[in-house]
């Protein structure tokens, strides 16, 4: 994150930030009611919204969120772009990757405030135009889906994997691929996509 | 041409690509929780700790204190709903549990309260905050658990009407040369499809709009509605989209009904989208299943007893199974057979249908307990299949409309190399990698219900095709479009495609593998009637003979390709003779022995399905044979499936690159059922242990290094119009079977519970 980013957080400092951040951490994700006799968490106010800017797709978005609120939601609650996927919202799935950077990233295991003064891509941003990039064309020549709900993770999670260097043979994508769950187990046309891609992506 | 596209053979339709290939990789496809509500609030829930008990109390003062936090519902302030019969009842729900109706906890997981926020990060705080006293009470787990019960399924679930015998089991038995007798378990799965269990509704006025994954959009319009207390009309359920379903969304689950009222209330849209864990107990999943076989054979392999008795687990509330025998009975020649299903109710959420329902279990127990029989007769398995095929089922003598069995062995074994086995186990490694080849046979009912459609042409051969169908993955938009193009010989990009709304005409459960025959079967007719119509204008004097039919107007192009070529003419003249600019049919279309209700029963979202094994003087079955190697290593037991073949026969193949992706996925789908997936139960308290995407294993990509789907050409002309079979749930029955057949090869150990894991293995 870019050193200045804080002083643009309007009525709000970092060291409260850390704080609630820490504290929400405490509380499981999931509401399995407890009993009465558990000890309460300590009452924090994290609903306080602060303004940040995310440039996604090569555009810049001023946004006011709860700092709780993940890449994934705030793509998907506050701009509009639903590509991406909510399959766990716990890293476990992969439904949501995006390219943060080169890297691909879970983005439902991302803050957004910890995204702010990089360069987001998702999959509504990896076409030129009508002109598909080469490996969403891939995936319909290979019918590297079903249901199509994992397919825009598989997406970026395979551009990610043919530039890291990862893509050389079936078992290297297959392993480098395997933090991107298909219910449908598409699999096989995923690793043939990628193979048809792979050196378009590459020579580019 | 590509793998993903294979050369079609005959009897089958073009590999084009998928109709919504491109919304799907380019991010554009809008999924439930996808669609853009105005000004939503976030609805989160809070489930039970405790599998058996009441609550005597919240506190919600600390939740409440959340910033953001709008309402909380619990059972004390919930809204009124009515009660929905069980879908294997005749009824709409997936489970009789309804939650928020009292105190009482029924299941692990249930829904006792619904926070309502300005924020998912509020609504997910304040849930957190909720504090639940209950009285908990012991729960029972699962069969063995203290407190349970058990009955026989015939008469207590409406869809388990028989329980198939012939002849005299017990004394052929006695009398056999050759006997297998054998115990089989396998574990309680949860389908997990990708998209969450979201559901949004919005209420405009008195009329309700659900955006929800659904593989039944009629069934779930009608389910709330009858919830709600309101009619029918005023709900629609849209879903262009479905993130898979695998059987989790065919019945309506408890939580739309919830939101929709609470929406109602607040006046506002209101957004839930349940985390993965939540998923595991706020809908069905495959329950845990008990098989005990009995084979007699003679010493040639000729099968003269089988018995299947299976057990089944269901919730204390509702008697739901799944009852597998109606196809093991009837799938080899064998004149004394004998079965029971009974169904064991423990402290849990209901179960449902869940990918292959009846076959994935039941064929597991009896592909297990065939190669068995081949052991002991020291025979190759695929003979003991090739001597008891048979051209009739055995209980009611009917014979199979089609049956390519032994067709689709012989393919997928020279496929694979099984001439290359040899047969003894522990007789083939590679290094330290013990190495077994394994199969079995696959089979699925080829079932078909009602369907209405609607088909618009006009003067451009631009064709609009309107049919609540649903798009769970199988390719559904594409087979549909693919057989309006056929039909009336207009191009495949001039046909649009509207499903999964229930304000459109409607159609089938996405269920039972249905879906392809009963659809196309419909638009295939809507189709004729607009030829007819042509027809008539064009012609007025001729009478309609099916002959003249084909040699007018776009009748007269039933191929693309010709279509392509000079038939505009034809189609403004037909226009021109009809003096309109648009033509628009409806139709609707049942099956054959479809009840006389059918249609009825079709508006009101009840499924009809007909076809299988009920079929009144025949017997539809698709089928498939399924080879795989499986490598045991030696010293850490580490066991991989590098190797699953599959060959196949279903009838007319719509389209071979949906259809091999299909089975494909489902091929790994039964591996998985295999090697992999299991929800574990804590014994103690009844809950789900392992109930999230890290802990619950699916299969990903390096777990599946070589799959090859061979698909036969089949044809069959006493099923539907279509001429297809379904497809979308054969390939992953039997081959958990193939894997434990092959596992027995590799070690010579016979594993008769699944999942078989390394801790399993003593080789």
């Amino acid at each position: 994150m870019s050193g200045n980013s804080s002083s643009r957080l309007s009525g709000f400092d970092r060291r409260a930030f850390m704080a609630c951040a820490a504290g929400s951490a405490l509380v499981p994700m999931t509401a399995r009611a407890g009993a009465l006799d558990a000890p309460a968490p300590v009452a924090q106010d994290p609903a306080l919204h602060v303004e940040i800017t995310l440039r996604v797709n090569g555009q810049d978005k001023r946004l006011s969120l709860d700092p709780r609120t993940t890449v994934l939601d705030a793509l998907r609650e506050h701009l509009k772009l639903t590509g991406s996927k909510k399959g766990c919202d716990h890293g476990q799935c992969g439904a949501c990757t995006v390219l943060i950077g080169e890297r691909r990233v879970v983005s439902c295991l991302t803050l957004a405030l910890a995204a702010e003064g990089q360069e987001i891509t998702t999959i509504e941003g990896l076409a030129t135009g009508d002109q598909l990039h080469p490996m969403q064309q891939a995936f319909i020549d290979n019918d590297a889906f079903q249901c199509g709900y994992c397919t825009p993770g598989q997406i970026m999670s395979a551009v990610a994997c043919v530039k890291e260097g990862h893509a050389s043979s079936d078992a290297d994508i297959r392993e480098y691929m395997s933090g991107n769950i298909c219910r449908c187990a598409a699999y096989p046309n995923i690793v043939a996509a990628m193979k048809q891609a792979a050196p378009e992506i590459t020579k580019g | 041409m590509n793998a993903a596209a294979p050369e079609p053979k005959a009897n089958m339709g073009q590999p084009v690509p998928r109709y919504d290939a491109v919304a799907k990789v380019a991010g554009r496809a809008t999924y439930g929780s996808d669609m853009p509500l105005d000004n939503p609030a976030y609805a989160f829930l809070v489930t039970s700790a405790i599998a058996r008990g009441r609550i005597n109390g919240f506190d919600l003062d600390d939740a409440k204190r959340v910033r953001g936090v709008i309402d909380i519902i619990t059972h004390e302030n919930a809204p009124d709903l009515k009660e929905s019969k069980l879908f294997s009842n005749g009824g709409y729900a997936g489970t009789t549990i309804q939650p928020l109706k009292s105190a009482d906890i029924a299941h692990d997981g249930e829904i006792v309260a619904v926070v309502i926020a300005e924020s998912y990060e509020a609504a997910r705080e304040a849930a957190n905050r909720v504090k639940v006293s209950y009285t908990a009470a012991t729960p029972s787990a699962s069969f063995d658990s203290p407190g349970t019960t058990k009955a026989a399924a015939k008469g207590q679930n409406a869809q388990f009407k028989e329980d198939p015998q012939v002849g005299d089991f017990a004394k052929a038995f006695d009398e056999a040369e050759v006997k297998v007798d054998a115990a089989y378990e396998t574990p309680t799965q949860h389908h997990n499809p990708m998209e969450l269990f979201s559901t949004s509704c919005v209420w405009m006025g008195d009329d309700l709009v659900i955006y929800e994954p659904s593989q039944y959009v009629y069934g779930l319009k009608n389910g709330v509605a009858e919830q709600l207390g309101i009619d029918a009309d005023k709900v629609r359920v849209v879903n262009p989209y479905v993130g898979g379903g695998f059987g989790s969304r065919g019945s309506m689950t408890p939580r739309t009904a919830i939101i929709a009222g609470i929406a109602k209330r607040l006046n506002r849209p209101i957004k839930l989208v349940p985390t993965r864990d939540q998923g595991f107990t706020i809908a069905t999943y495959r329950a845990e299943t008990r098989h005990a076989i009995k084979l007699g054979a003679n010493r040639d392999g000729k099968l003269v007893a089988l018995r299947h008795e299976g057990v089944e687990v269901s919730s204390r509330a509702d008697p739901y199974c799944v009852g597998g025998t109606k196809t093991t009975t009837r799938l080899y020649a064998c004149p004394n057979v004998d079965s029971l299903v009974s169904i064991v109710r423990a402290d849990r959420n209901t179960p449902g249908f869940m990918r292959s329902p009846p076959e994935v279990p039941y064929m597991f127990a009896l592909e297990s307990a065939m190669d068995e029989l081949a052991v002991k007769l020291d025979m190759d398995p695929i003979e003991l299949r090739r001597v008891n095929d048979t051209t009739n089922e055995p209980i009611g003598g009917k014979p199979y409309t089609s049956r390519s069995l032994m067709g689709c062995f012989d393919e997928a074994a020279k496929a694979f190399g099984w001439s290359q086995r040899s047969a003894a186990p522990k007789s083939m490694s590679d290094g330290d990698w013990l190495i077994g080849y394994g199969c079995a046979a696959t089979c699925y009912p080829t079932q078909m219900a009602p369907s209405a459609a609607r088909v618009r042409l006009q003067r451009d051969g631009r064709t609009r095709v309107e049919i609540a169908g649903h798009e769970i993955g199988t390719g559904a938009y594409t087979v549909i479009a693919q057989t309006a193009a056929e039909r009336l010989g207009v191009p495949l990009e001039q046909v649009a495609v509207f499903i999964g709304d229930s304000d459109l005409p409607p159609g089938p459960v996405a269920g039972g593998s249905n879906s392809t025959a009963s659809t196309c079967s419909a638009v295939m007719m809507v189709c004729d009637q607009i030829r007819q119509r042509m027809f008539k204008a064009m012609m007025p004097r001729q009478s309609l003979t099916d002959k003249a039919k084909e040699t007018v107007g776009i009748g007269r192009t039933p191929t693309m390709q010709a279509a392509k070529s000079d038939r505009t003419l034809d189609l403004e003249r037909a226009f021109d003779a009809l003096g309109v600019g648009v033509i628009e049919e409806y139709g609707e279309w049942k099956p054959e022995g479809a009840p006389p209700d059918s249609f009825k029963a079709m508006h009101s979202g009840h499924a009809r399905l007909v076809g299988g094994a009920a079929m009144k003087d025949k017997i539809a079955y698709a089928f498939g044979a399924e080879f795989v190697e499986v490598r045991v290593n030696r010293f850490t037991h580490e066991i991989r499936a590098p190797r699953l073949v599959g060959a196949f026969a279903a009838g007319r193949i719509m389209n071979p690159r949906t259809a091999r992706s299909q089975l494909m996925g489902g091929l790994i789908w039964g591996m998985s059922s295999a090697l992999l997936e299991a929800t574990e139960i804590d014994q103690r308290t009844a809950r789900y242990v392992n109930d999230n995407l890290a802990d619950y294993l699916v299969p990903v990509s390096a777990d599946v290094p070589g799959v090859e789907v061979i698909l036969l050409s089949e044809q069959d002309d006493h099923i539907n119009p279509a001429g297809a079979k379904g497809l979308g749930e054969l390939a992953n029955v039997g081959t958990n079977a193939a894997i434990c057949n092959a596992i027995y090869h590799a070690t010579g150990q016979r594993i008769r519970k699944l999942p078989v894991r390394l801790e399993n293995i003593e080789v």
